[in-house]
């Protein structure tokens, strides 16, 4: 690729024939830090998928969550829809969706905790265990697969010295592969936490790694 | 603009302020002309709209390719219940990387869309229901709608035209299934996102049991403009069947990946050579799937007779899809590329008809032993004889996904099967 312009700004994708920094790919000034309260109720529903702060008894929809989870129920003609956003509040608090969390979110929709536990094992989002402060999702489908999807996961694995699905020692870290994330154009893609790093190559995940554990994780 | 890399054989309607940070504020929206034509379509009424895009011929962009405006028809005129338009913005065939660009880099163009939809099939609601992976993407969307909101171009009363629409971001939670339409139905109210049986169709019992219609965001994206400039307009480009553009996500082993809009009709060959840059490192093209993973693959010499429309898909034995065309080089493995995408609807299998769950969980193991070295001939007949059991035998089409790529690689790749069986028999003997 000598003569194509390749551009990486932080791993948002590549920027190719644009001159862009990472913020304006990502849309920084946008997606910044959402108000625990949910903002306006039409998004309100829309929840970080996973933080690295988390914090695995914390009280569920209290206070803010609470405002949040009331706002949610306010867009949908029945209580039961609003399930799926309630299970992800749960686990954006908690950072995994415990048996005790489903059973809460059942009392609190009206429903059986049978059957939220059928929908919620139906979901790969939803972590039924806890996972490391980073969750390290590697797209090994089909377009990045091409590109060496397979070498990354490697690259990633041996950073962190543990098997797939396996928790580091040090709790910082779970890899795990992921189904077509959606950035087929910008191979290999990883999901880590809420974040798209695009345009991964075996040489650099331990920089990913260490820039993440710089970051905190805390 | 297609980001990241322009060709001048692009066409940009949907994509003109990809690679724009500025097209994502409400105020640069509108001063480019945003949400004026969502006042031409509460001018010309619901009937006029519907029959806009209609005669633009305009086709489902999801993959199935129907016709928008005949879609729209089938909602009830007067039903007394409350109608819904649902976005399906759960992009996730694989190669697919379209819909994420256009909500990131233009979110107020499918706003619009959504609204002039809903207007026009006579919706109270409109719920995108945006891929929960999605999370950057949510954001900007979540926050577009909201100072959409705060400008009056959601909510009461609209721009003053007596009209109310309201708007959700609906987050999915990580479910390839969700984006079939019924199942996206289900999803969304709160159920495992398993397809429905049809009858009854979505027009008639739909989400929440009312009447309700599902298009994907590139479709409600073209709306947008197709309201704004007229269904001739649109009809200028592609072909007679095919009118438009469309995005094609281009990954593989090309030079220069990623999305280009383009006429419909446009020949495989030049988006590859000439758009794309050409193959990666001057290599020879081995295969292309031109829709996405759920379509049939074609080898080099179908390549160079394809023409990139619904009808010219369809010539050389495959399917548009919703245009992800991935592309192989001769350095490929097919059996382990097919491999990989049984996997995956192995996975993504909702489990409610035996011949998908069981079929394509079976197909995945019999193809990991063949790349393994330790197939026979024999396996390929079983392969091919299981495959056929699961066209047409499901619900949904997830099923008959997993049919078209063992098939055509089988059929057209036979030899590349057979070496790696050989292999595993001398490797037997020894």
């Amino acid at each position: 690729m000598s003569d194509i312009p390749f551009k990486n700004p932080g791993w948002a994708g590549n920027t190719g024939e644009f001159d862009l920094t990472e913020e304006q790919v990502r849309g920084d000034d946008f997606v910044g830090d959402r108000p625990k309260h949910g903002g306006h109720a039409s998004g309100a529903g829309t929840l970080p998928y996973m933080l690295a702060d988390k914090h695995p008894e914390a009280a569920l929809f209290e206070g803010e969550y609470q405002e949040r989870f009331e706002k949610i129920l306010t867009r949908y003609p029945t209580k039961q829809a609003a399930l799926l956003p309630a299970l992800g509040l749960a686990q954006e608090i908690r950072g995994h969706v415990s048996p005790e969390s489903m059973d809460r979110v059942a009392e609190l929709l009206d429903l059986s905790p049978a059957y939220v536990r059928g929908v919620t094992t139906f979901y790969t989002m939803y972590n039924k265990r806890p996972v490391g402060d980073h969750l390290v999702q590697v797209c090994t489908n089909i377009s990045c697969n091409l590109a060496g999807a397979d070498e990354v996961v490697d690259a990633f694995l041996r950073y962190t010295d543990t098997e797939l699905g396996e928790t580091s020692e040090d709790g910082k870290f779970t890899v795990i592969e992921a189904e077509c994330l959606a950035a087929c154009g910008f191979p290999t893609c990883v999901q880590i936490n809420s974040r798209y790093f695009e345009n991964v190559t075996p040489d650099q995940v331990p920089q990913i790694c260490e820039h993440l554990k710089s970051q905190g994780g805390e | 603009m297609a980001y990241p890399y322009v060709s001048d054989h692009e066409v940009q309607i949907v994509s003109k302020h990809f690679g724009d940070p500025k097209q994502r504020r409400v105020d640069t929206y509108v001063e480019r002309g945003g949400y004026q034509a969502l006042k031409k379509a509460f001018d010309m009424g619901p009937e006029q709209v519907i029959d806009v895009v209609k005669s633009s011929g305009l086709r489902g962009r999801g993959g199935a390719g129907f016709p928008t405006g005949v879609k729209w028809s089938f909602m009830p005129k007067e039903s007394g219940k409350p109608h819904y338009l649902l976005c399906n913005a759960d992009e996730s065939e694989p190669g697919t990387f379209k819909d994420r660009e256009l909500i990131r880099w233009d979110p107020h163009q499918l706003i619009e869309g959504c609204l002039i939809g809903a207007y026009a099939i006579g919706a109270q609601h409109v719920y995108i229901y945006c891929r929960g992976e999605f999370f950057e993407v949510n954001q900007i969307l979540a926050r577009a709608v909201e100072d959409a909101y705060a400008k009056g171009y959601i909510g009461k009363d609209i721009m003053g035209s007596g009209n109310d629409l309201e708007l959700t971001v609906h987050q999915g939670a990580g479910a390839y299934i969700c984006g079939e339409e019924t199942g996206l139905m289900n999803s969304l109210e709160g159920r495992r996102g398993q397809p429905r049986v049809k009858p009854p169709f979505p027009a008639a019992v739909g989400a929440f049991g009312m009447p309700s219609t599902i298009n994907n965001v590139e479709t409600l994206c073209a709306v947008t403009h197709i309201v704004d400039n007229g269904g001739e307009w649109y009809r200028q480009y592609g072909t007679e069947k095919s009118p438009g553009t469309k995005l094609f996500c281009v990954s593989g082993h090309v030079n220069k990946p990623g999305n280009y809009e383009l006429p419909l009709g446009f020949p495989l060959t030049q988006l590859i050579e000439e758009v794309c840059g050409g193959m990666r490192d001057g290599n020879a093209l081995k295969a292309v799937i031109p829709g996405g993973s759920s379509v049939p693959i074609i080898n080099a010499e179908e390549v160079s007779r394809c023409n990139l429309d619904y009808e010219g898909c369809v010539e050389v034995g495959t399917m548009l899809g919703c245009a992800s065309v991935i592309v192989m080089d001769e350095t490929t493995d097919v059996v382990k590329a097919v491999r990989r995408m049984v996997d995956f609807y192995a996975h993504e299998s909702c489990g409610q008809c035996t011949p998908c769950r069981e079929g394509s969980a079976w197909t995945a193991k019999i193809l990991r032993r063949i790349e393994d070295g330790r197939g026979t001939e024999e396996d390929l007949d079983t392969l091919m004889q299981m495959t056929q059991q699961m066209v047409g035998t499901t619900i949904c089409v997830l099923s008959d996904s997993v049919a078209a790529p063992v098939q055509s690689s089988i059929e057209k790749f036979r030899d590349e099967y057979l070496a790696l069986s050989r292999r595993g028999e001398r490797v037997g003997a020894a």
